[in-house]
């Protein structure tokens, strides 16, 4: 009875799809997540008889054949890189990316890795750090007696030093860009790596060539949408029902059967 | 006298098959671009002798719904929806095969392909590459592809005469030997997604039809069984 493996595939494939959407909701208030989608296609057909296949000696074929399906299974589960809502929260180290480039982070093993959420801090050293103290790329220092940072929309760092009338400029931030933003392999803590499927980072300053503009004191929000994610999570459940409803029904097509005799 | 016995199995043969496609459907229905499929049967005659005549269930093949799957929002510039027939071609290594579920990407190549990796035609039977500091990615209603650089191309959409003769391959792909024509009318709508066109009542009530038949398959051999027994005694009693 193959109908109840393919109810399997069925069951498997939508739990994936419900652990994938909880994942989005649980994500949902995380500055700079992206959300995913579990996408789905169907397995390989058996071949009962062909279509086109002759049907007699005058030429005649067959017009549809015999096509059996053997389920479903999960194609990936990609994330979709479309901008999320930017809030405005006054914080000067809060920066959000309007449009395409993400910030570029060292690893304390040297490696550098990318995000999109931009609630930084500064350190003991006066560096940029993320929330987990990794440094800001490329790296720049802020004076230890600076009153305010300024940062443009182009990526330029100013910092007002305490006595000195005009600003100084202290750094410039720089954002990569993927030829394929979804091929980028997620790290979890925001961050993602480059992949061959991302393609290689395109380092440039922000607000030219297609990077998006950097906005201070500001953070972008996820960009989950919650009324499609609670619809998706109820089809996916009732989807899930009528799968194991496929196995019953097999199971009772079974006893059926063991009850011939 | 086995023939009873015969034209049951026939059915419950081809019941199973039928439960098979209904499986499929179910587990398919949240899959892009799928399109959900019924069994043929026929009655299949024989006369074995002059007064008696036995019709067997015979399945004759399997008919695919073509009609559209519900469209829904997305948001994702390169999910695509098709709104009318036809189909996207896309390019694999045994010549261009044919696909209604439009959750396209970019590879590293920056060229756009679908969700298993296969570069997607234009009209011309190229693919379309995104020059690499383009950002904003556009695809009008006749499947027309820009970037804030300049066009692109046409996405390719074609459609066949003998649509139910497409031979499925599974992952959403299509194959046919016919020569495609281009789909003139059908529009390309960026940011959607075309869902299964699977309808969930009529999987189930066709799920229970089948399991009700499957039953009266089995009462009806039970009783077969029964009345060869009664006959065999009495028979044996007579002697």
């Amino acid at each position: 009875m193959r109908s109840l493996m393919i109810g399997g595939t069925g069951m498997l494939a939508q739990q994936t799809n419900v652990e994938v959407i909880s994942n989005n909701i649980a994500n949902m208030t995380t500055s700079g997540y992206k959300m995913q989608r579990a996408e789905f296609q169907d397995l390989l057909y058996q071949n009962i008889r062909r279509p086109g296949a002759q049907s007699s000696d005058a030429g005649t074929i067959v017009p549809t054949g015999i096509q059996l399906g053997l389920g479903v299974k999960t194609a990936s589960v990609y994330r979709i890189h479309t901008q999320g809502t930017i809030v405005i929260t006054g914080n000067n180290l809060d920066l959000a990316v309007n449009g395409d480039g993400y910030f570029q982070i060292e690893m304390p093993d040297g490696t550098t890795n990318y995000t999109r959420a931009g609630s930084f801090q500064l350190n003991a050293d006066g560096q940029i750090v993320t929330a987990d103290g990794y440094t800001l790329l490329p790296g720049l220092t802020v004076p230890a007696n600076t009153l305010d940072i300024t940062i443009d929309g182009s990526g330029q760092v100013q910092a007002k030093i305490d006595g000195q009338i005009d600003p100084q400029v202290v750094g410039q931030i720089q954002l990569a860009r993927f030829p394929n933003n979804a091929g980028l392999e997620g790290l979890g803590g925001n961050l993602y790596r480059e992949t061959p499927a991302s393609g290689a980072a395109v380092v440039g300053n922000p607000a030219i060539d297609g990077y998006g503009t950097i906005q201070q004191g500001s953070l972008e929000q996820a960009n989950v949408n919650v009324v499609s994610e609670i619809t998706n999570l109820i089809t996916a459940q009732r989807a899930y029902e009528m799968n194991s409803r496929v196995i019953r029904t097999s199971d009772e097509m079974l006893s059926a059967l063991s009850q011939l005799r | 006298m086995e023939n009873t016995s015969y034209i049951a199995l026939s059915r419950a043969t081809a019941l199973e098959r039928k439960m098979q496609v209904v499986a499929n459907n179910v587990a398919n229905m949240n899959t892009t671009g799928f399109k959900s499929e019924s069994p043929l049967f026929i009655e299949y005659v024989e006369k074995p002798q002059k007064d008696e005549r036995y019709s067997m269930a015979l399945d004759l093949g399997t008919f695919r719904d073509t009609s559209a799957g519900p469209i829904t929002m997305t948001g994702n510039p390169l999910d695509v929806a098709l709104e009318g027939d036809g189909y996207f071609s896309v390019d694999t290594l045994n010549g261009p095969r044919y696909t209604r579920a439009g959750n396209f990407a970019l590879n590293d190549n920056r060229e756009l392909v679908n969700s298993a990796g296969l570069p997607v035609l234009d009209s011309n039977g190229s693919t379309i590459t995104f020059p690499p500091n383009a950002s904003d990615i556009r695809i009008s209603p006749q499947g027309d592809v820009s970037t804030e650089l300049g066009p692109l191309g046409r996405i390719g959409i074609v459609r066949f005469e003998k649509e139910q003769a497409l031979t499925q391959l599974g992952n959403g792909l299509y194959q046919t030997n016919e020569k495609p024509v281009a789909a003139e009318d059908t529009a390309v709508r960026q940011g959607y997604l075309e869902g299964s066109n699977v309808k969930a009542i009529l999987e189930m009530t066709n799920m229970i039809e089948v399991n009700r038949q499957y039953q009266s398959v089995q009462r009806l051999l039970q009783g077969e069984h029964e009345r060869l027994r009664n006959a065999y005694q009495k028979l044996s009693r007579l002697s």
